[in-house]
């Protein structure tokens, strides 16, 4: 039994800089695995649709023009978006990726939150 | 759940807001001045009906719905729920994959228990050591955001397997927050078991005996704290558990000294489970391939969560979508245990007993 | 030209807005101090002044079944009760705007009004959480009220004065701290009892009952007590400094010993977990009380036998 038991913690912090982090004047480096909003790469994506299937969130819908052509349209919803990675994982071409450099996902409008990506239609 | 005939009394409503709850839930003790002499607790604030949503959805789709039952042992609903489909479809993931999601269990019991200490520091009015546990949890969150790319819901499972992998670089990364971390445990397991002001609000207070551990049915760090040897980890071995066995830590007191002391080395005792893990990583696959649609039948699938054992039923009619997920959460079989041991305390006492059980009452109303 | 000074004496300087002012001036060095050795940021300097003025600007909801009257008046009594206790005490180095034979006592009981202004507001209304705000506040204020009474006499004795001008000048470059330690011991620790800082802030411990006594309280009401804190602890941190410190007979004494007497706080304040009400009563009769008495009767030995020396 004794008192201030915390006494040492305390006189440290003193000469200490506070352990809160400054997060808009100071950013911390993102993690490398870190999970920010989906990219898409059409180069390889068959249009298999498992990516929606999976999608726990009902975030991502894919749109199949022309299955021959490989012309999709893709929409992503961000803000129903669960970055769960499932889609990534789900894919077995590899086009889902998330990219870890846009995580501040906040915007003003609702229709930001929204993206549409379309495969480069073949010549014609 | 009633403890007393509650005639014409002074009641103290407590909840479902309240700044000692830090979820919503409702209790009301009748005290007579400052003791409390009945208690009655109403649950279910939180009901989201996640059960129900699940018999609408895919097997996959299901893991993320099941690991957001809970904030804090995300992990651990959603390895019980793929232990449990993965024994219905008769696979089993590849041994680096059950290590790894041991390794991420591990990791969260930490961050869990961590938070646990900060939170009934707060509740016994020691906003010091409040301040500091929560600082030093975030070592333990920044591991797991660069294991698994984020701080809460890791998302660390598929069926068949686990979607990250565990680098040396990670690893060193590990190896040094854990000796960070393991000098701080010692430390705040030196300050709980030694400092004046605060033993006299947590030690004696909030006995349970052993005896009345086994009747409640309490399980986890509270019914080990009260003498019970109870870990699913031990009693039936899950993921790579088999290969790593933990020490279960026990402690005889049964007060609220040895809830925060069994907590504590419960602390040590992962720390050291990780560093074994990955020091003896099995190599290997990842995941093995998964059939979309589960054989039809019904299973159980028990693990244990930070807060004691967290129970599964699953069953399957051989579709893609399971016909009922239930999950009957560790704080339920505690709960019991804060109405009966909170009679004859003060009042004072009864956030410090509540925060004793670890209480998750998203966790218990699904 | 008297009554002129005299009223801005009360209004502006050194009582009145001034000390309002320092009052949350001290409200933010506690609070930043307190967030510094918890490895925290803290609030900014204007925090308090800003809480305040946005009280200010809130409806007062006055909740069903109080005495509409009494709950109304209870803040400003609290506030008038700190800022008139600040007309007897040498603040900021100064001789008191007042003065009179005995003004200690009334000072302290001035001071004491606060809590009590507090206690009757939690019971004026229904709300448990205030009603049991209001009988902790109370037993507190038993408690700690005599031990705290008797350490600020413990310099009275010596001094030969109940008038805390005397009793100020007496003190001035003597340190009294070290003729008297338990005295000064007891009377921290008082203080920070009757400012219900941790770890004495069982009356309004937030994780049992909210906000204690003050639970219903918004707007006007609310600020007015949150000042009313502020003056009080400005006006028992110079009691304090001027008796046990060695005087504040200029300002810059007056504000270094302040200051380090409020760091001695705060540190007690981060290492303490809350104490029960059952303990904190307890804490103060059985070991407080009695300390002091113990103090009292070393002094009254010491001076009787000096006394007898001069005499002889
Ligand atoms: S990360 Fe998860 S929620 Fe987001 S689109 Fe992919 S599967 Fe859907
Ligand atoms: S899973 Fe992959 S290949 Fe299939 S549709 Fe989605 S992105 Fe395209």
């Amino acid at each position: 039994m004794k008192f201030g038991s915390m006494l040492k913690d305390i006189s440290q912090a003193l000469v200490q800089q506070p352990a809160t982090e400054q997060y808009p004047s100071v950013r911390r480096p993102v993690p490398e695995r870190l999970r920010g909003r989906l990219v898409w790469n059409p180069a390889t994506c068959t249009g298999c649709g498992l990516c929606a299937t999976d999608c726990p969130a009902k975030a991502i819908e894919l749109l199949v023009l022309d299955k021959k052509a490989k012309r999709f349209v893709m929409t992503y919803h961000i803000d129903r978006c669960t970055f769960c990675a499932q889609c990534v994982q789900s894919c077995r071409q590899g086009c889902l990726n998330m990219a870890a450099n846009h995580w501040e996902l906040a915007a003003f409008d609702r229709d930001d939150f929204l993206l549409r990506w379309q495969s480069a239609p073949e010549s014609g | 759940m009633q403890t007393d005939t509650q005639r014409e009394r002074f009641t103290i409503p407590i909840g479902p807001q309240h700044p000692a709850l830090k979820e919503p839930g409702h209790f009301r003790f009748s005290v007579d001045g400052e003791i409390v002499t009945g208690a009655t607790v109403r649950l279910g604030y939180a009901h989201r009906g996640l059960e129900k949503l699940a018999e609408k959805q895919n097997w996959v789709q299901n893991i993320y719905l099941f690991e957001r039952v809970c904030g804090i042992c995300s992990h651990t609903h959603a390895t019980a729920y793929c232990l449990g489909v993965e024994r219905l479809a008769g696979v089993i993931a590849p041994p680096r994959a059950q290590a790894i999601r041991t390794l991420v269990c591990e990791l969260e019991r930490i961050h869990s228990h961590l938070l646990w200490l900060g939170v009934s520091a707060h509740e016994a009015g020691f906003d010091t050591l409040f301040m500091y546990s929560w600082r030093d949890r975030e070592t333990v969150m920044d591991l797991l955001e660069a294991l698994t790319g984020n701080r809460v819901n890791y998302s660390v499972n598929v069926l068949g397997g686990v979607k990250v992998d565990v680098t040396e670089e990670i690893a060193q990364a590990i190896y040094k927050g854990l000796d960070f971390l393991e000098e701080r445990t010692h430390h705040y397991l030196q300050v709980v078991s030694s400092d004046a002001s605060f033993l006299q609000r947590a030690r004696g207070v909030g006995v349970m005996t052993r005896q009345q551990a086994e009747v409640m049915g309490v399980v986890g760090p509270t019914a080990r704290a009260s003498g019970v040897t109870r870990d699913i980890r031990i009693e039936a071995p899950y993921a790579a558990y088999a290969d790593f066995p933990p020490q279960v830590i026990v402690d005889e007191r049964g007060d609220l000294e040895a809830r925060f002391v069994v907590r504590l080395k419960e602390l040590l005792e992962s720390y050291r489970l990780v560093r074994e893990i990955l020091a003896r990583l099995p190599e290997g696959e990842l995941t093995v391939r998964m059939p979309r649609r589960i054989k039809s039948g019904e299973t159980v699938s028990r693990v244990e969560a930070p807060r004691g054992e967290l129970f599964y039923f699953l069953k399957s009619n051989g579709t893609d979508t399971p016909v009922r997920v239930h999950a009957r959460t560790p704080t339920i079989c505690n709960m019991t245990s804060v109405v009966r041991l909170a009679v004859g305390h003060q009042l004072a006492d009864v956030p410090l007993i509540l925060a004793g059980i670890d209480p998750c009452f998203s966790c218990n109303d699904r | 030209m008297s009554t002129v000074t005299s009223i801005a004496a009360l209004l502006l300087f050194p009582s009145g807005l001034f000390l309002l002012l320092s009052g949350l001036a001290y409200e933010w060095a506690d609070r930043k101090l307190l967030a510094q050795f918890q490895n925290r940021v803290g609030p900014r300097w204007f925090q308090p002044l800003a809480d305040v003025v946005k009280l200010l600007a809130k409806e007062e909801v006055a909740p069903d079944g109080v005495n509409g009257r009494l709950f109304v008046a209870l803040p400003i009594i609290a506030l008038a009760g700190a800022l008139t206790a600040a007309l007897y005490v040498p603040l900021f180095g100064l001789a008191p705007a007042f003065s009179f034979p005995g003004d200690l006592i009334v000072t302290l009981y001035l001071l004491s009004m606060l809590t009590l202004c507090m206690g009757i507001a939690g019971a004026n209304t229904l709300d448990r959480f205030s009603l049991v705000g209001a009988t902790r506040a109370l037993t507190q204020l038993f408690s700690y009220e005599a031990p705290f009474l008797l350490a600020l006499l413990g310099p009275a004795l010596v001094a030969e004065s109940w008038q805390i001008s005397e009793i100020a000048a007496y003190a001035n470059g003597r340190y009294l701290l070290l003729t008297q330690p338990i005295g000064f011991l007891v009377a921290i620790i008082g203080l920070m009892g009757k400012l219900e800082l941790p770890p004495f802030d069982a009356p309004e411990a937030e994780t049992e009952i909210v906000a204690g006594a003050l639970t219903e309280y918004s707007g006007r009401g609310l600020a007015l007590f949150r000042l009313g804190k502020g003056v009080e602890m400005v006006v028992g941190l110079t009691l304090v400094a001027a008796f046990y410190l060695g005087g504040v007979a200029n300002p810059f004494a007056f504000l270094l010993k302040t200051l380090v007497l409020l760091l001695v706080m705060v540190v007690m304040q981060a290492l303490m977990t809350r104490l029960r009400i059952d303990q904190t009563v307890g804490m103060w009769w059985r070991y407080g009380a009695l300390l002091v008495l113990a103090q009292w009767l070393i002094t009254i030995l010491f001076h009787a036998i000096s006394q007898v020396h001069l005499m002889g």
